[in-house]
């Protein structure tokens, strides 16, 4: 009993300093009085690091930028990074302590569609700007009054990518698409769309994300004559291990892949088999080649050129969705002050903001902004992507 | 023993309100959000110290049963049947008063499966299950037992990720708020905090007596003599595959029993909530706090659940439960609370040699 008793006490005692102390010591460390408090919700660990990690970095890097050089209007910005790690619960235990306890002037993030849309009606609730990561149609569709996103709609990407197989005269093609968030949804809007542009989907494949070879899948798909294109839409090495296995056995039908794809790594994979590949991307990855005069040249050469300087690592089109949103809410702050209800107006009538993404511009029915003019369609050619040209 | 036992309680009752209180009046209720989801935490935890710590087998699955619990109310309660409205079966369920409908955010017409219907199905189909997969399982000892589970916690995770029906990568969002009584409502409304963390508290609270009843009883002996060798608890006449059985269903009800609470709580589960590294969590909390101990397991799942969930770990989340399981083994598996520090480290330094055993 009296054991029972002291590791009672003990833990009470423990949980009071934890709960109560701890946050207080951190809050007397960083007084000031005329900052915007931003939060961001990035999945800077576990399985979407891939776009949490680069998104955290590009703001910090944009954050601490701003503040060197004066803030908005000498407003300087207060950053609190928060990494949720992909997971939903953490998300949503980190959005109601921003808002709440940190009482932040926006969200920026999560990364991924799945966290997004778990907190959209949090920060609607409680009238926080959100500005996501995440690619998902949903998030933007129903609109919410609060909730806006950076990166391009995945039904553009389709557009874009049937669009050119029209043109080529293609009818018949099979889908490839790797189990994971991203891979189901484009998987949809793939089925979804076929129909508009009179392609037929003759065959469906899904792999794991894992997957280190595809011969087997490339083998059945080859047998049926019918096909004449492929389709892969995943965000990870098979991208390049499909193009492989393909070539290796002979198969000369073209490969169109996503915005995916948009990372020189998998093209490594790939080797001499990647090239040709046709896929829709953002502009940041072609930015040397840009014409000069095209409007985002001199954004995206300047992100591209201080991430990779700062970071030792391509930057890639993920990190721009970060940077986008922090730009965007930056702009807004700067034409109407911190003052959240104006701001808000601000970015949902916001035009001709030049981002990575593409330019934006906003309408309250349009929280995205993007249209199809956001994507470019790449090819890979001499290992390098450049624009296709047909 | 006697009331003794109860004492804890109360204790634990006065430091709840206390805690509710200095919050009010410190301006401080935020603190109350994560406190409650850890106390749905500390639910499984704790139902998993049952079986651990005092039954004695381990299981790396109950993630798998608490995401059961929590995505079969979250499917139901979000799917829309407004279309289906013309089924007999869709009929019938309305009749019987089991359907609500209603209008979404967006002014569309709904009628979803009411949450008392769906949190009642999840219980049940939680327990018909762990009562299937308990019964072969549990004939395994050991690590054969920990890799079973363990296979269990990521078939339903791979299911949980693969069907549409439950939202693949993105998990199922907008569950609406479960009105428990009148009056009385699971919800994550900043209006509501206060009375959730009551309503979380409570179910604790409740689950923990059940516990402690349980484990002071006969049934309670029992665990612990085949905690201590099963063969002689078998020797004794003591029904060991029925009583591993019992403990197991029960702690799996308890997961699931959390699942359902804070997925209404949270509105929306992901798949994270099923993957191995939340089992492996759940398992560390235990050992951290002693195993064989409610109150210890009891405080270090609100602890370190709260601690995670404010993000103090920063990146090294789930990092931090590997190490400290890890450590925990090595050095105090009696949990933290028990530690003997001076007396381990004499020990460790060959000080003083440690009293002979007699295995």
């Amino acid at each position: 009993m009296r054991r029972t008793m002291t590791s009672l006490l003990t833990a009470m005692l423990v949980f009071c300093v934890a709960a109560f102390v701890a946050p207080v010591g951190v809050k007397a460390a960083t007084p000031k009085a005329e900052t915007v408090k931003v939060g961001a919700i990035l999945a800077v660990t576990g399985g979407a690091s891939f776009l949490g990690g680069p998104e955290a970095r590009t703001i910090q890097m944009l954050a601490d930028e701003l503040n060197a050089t004066g803030g908005i209007n000498g407003n300087k910005i207060e950053l609190i990074i928060k990494d949720s790690a992909g997971d939903p619960e953490k998300a949503i235990s980190f959005a109601k302590q921003l808002i709440e306890e940190e009482k932040v002037f926006a969200i920026l993030g999560p990364s991924t569609s799945g966290e997004t849309m778990k907190i959209k009606t949090i920060c609607e609730q409680a009238k926080t700007i959100l500005l996501s990561c995440a690619a998902a149609e949903v998030i933007v569709d129903p609109v919410a009054k609060y909730v806006f996103k950076t990166p391009q709609k995945d039904s553009d990407a389709v557009k874009k990518i049937y669009g050119e197989m029209k043109r080529q005269g293609i009818s018949k093609i099979a889908v490839m698409s790797g189990n994971t968030g991203f891979g189901q949804a484009g998987k949809g809007q793939l089925t979804k769309m076929a129909p508009e542009f009179g392609i037929t989907i003759v065959m469906e494949e899904v792999y794991d994300k894992t997957a280190t070879d595809l011969s087997a899948v490339v083998a059945k798909m080859m047998s049926n004559k019918d096909i004449q294109a492929v389709v892969n839409w995943s965000i990870v090495p098979a991208q390049g291990i499909l193009a492989k296995n393909m070539r290796q056995a002979g198969w000369k039908v073209p490969l169109f892949q996503s915005h995916g794809f948009g990372n020189i790594k998998y093209v490594e994979v790939g080797g001499a088999a990647a090239e040709g590949i046709i896929f829709p991307a953002g502009r940041l990855l072609v930015a040397d080649v840009l014409p000069n005069d095209h409007p985002q040249k001199t954004v995206l050469l300047k992100y591209k050129n201080d991430y990779e300087a700062k970071f030792k690592e391509p930057a890639s089109t993920f990190g721009g969705h970060g940077y986008d949103a922090f730009k965007i809410l930056c702009r807004a702050i700067g034409q109407v002050g911190p003052d959240r209800e104006k701001v808000r107006d601000a970015i949902e009538n916001m035009k001709g903001f030049v981002g990575t993404g593409g330019v934006f511009n906003f309408t309250p029915a349009d929280h995205n902004g993007l249209d199809i003019d956001a994507f470019a369609m790449l090819t890979v050619k001499d290992g390098k992507f450049v624009l296709y040209n047909h | 023993m006697g009331f003794a036992r109860y004492i804890p309680i109360a204790f634990l009752v006065a430091g709840l309100v206390l805690v509710q209180q200095v919050t009010q009046h410190t301006g401080t209720t935020f603190y109350l959000t994560q406190l409650t989801m850890a106390a749905y935490y500390a639910l499984v935890i704790t139902g998993l110290c049952l079986l651990m710590g005092y039954a004695g087998q381990i299981s790396l699955g109950h993630a798998g049963f608490f995401a059961i619990g929590g995505y079969i109310p979250a499917a139901l309660t979000t799917y829309n049947l407004e279309p289906l409205r013309e089924k007999w079966l869709v009929q019938t369920l309305d009749a019987a008063g089991l359907l609500t409908a209603g209008q979404d955010l967006y002014g569309q017409q709904v009628l979803h499966v009411h949450p008392w219907p769906s949190c009642i199905l999840a219980l049940l189909l939680t327990a018909g299950l762990a009562f299937v997969i308990g019964m072969p399982v549990l004939k395994l000892k050991g690590h054969y037992l920990a890799m079973a589970t363990l296979g269990f916690g990521t078939i339903v995770y791979r299911v949980f990720l693969a069907m549409p029906l439950f939202g693949e990568a993105d998990g199922i969002s907008a569950v609406p708020p479960f009105p428990l009584l009148p009056g009385v409502t699971v919800s994550g409304d900043f209006a509501a905090r206060t009375e959730n963390y009551y309503i979380a508290f409570g179910l604790l609270i409740v689950g923990l007596l059940f516990l402690i009843n349980l484990v002071h009883s006969r049934i309670g002996r029992a665990f612990r003599a085949i905690h201590g060798s099963e063969e002689a608890a078998n020797a004794m006449g003591i029904n060991t595959p029925r009583l591993k059985l019992q403990a197991f269903v029960i702690s799996a009800v308890f997961a699931a029993l959390a699942g359902v609470f804070l997925t209404h709580y949270n509105g929306g589960i992901g798949p994270s909530e099923a993957s191995v590294m939340k089992s492996i969590r759940y398992v560390a909390i235990v050992a951290v706090g002693g195993m064989a101990s409610l109150w210890g397991v009891f405080f270090m799942g609100i602890l370190l659940n709260f601690m995670s969930l404010r993000g103090m770990f920063g990146t090294y989340d789930d990092a931090v439960f590997g190490v400290i399981l890890i450590l925990i083994m090595l050095f105090a598996p009696n949990g933290l609370l028990r530690l003997h520090l001076w007396q381990r480290m004499r020990r460790w330094r060959g000080v003083d040699k440690p009293k002979s055993r007699t295995e």
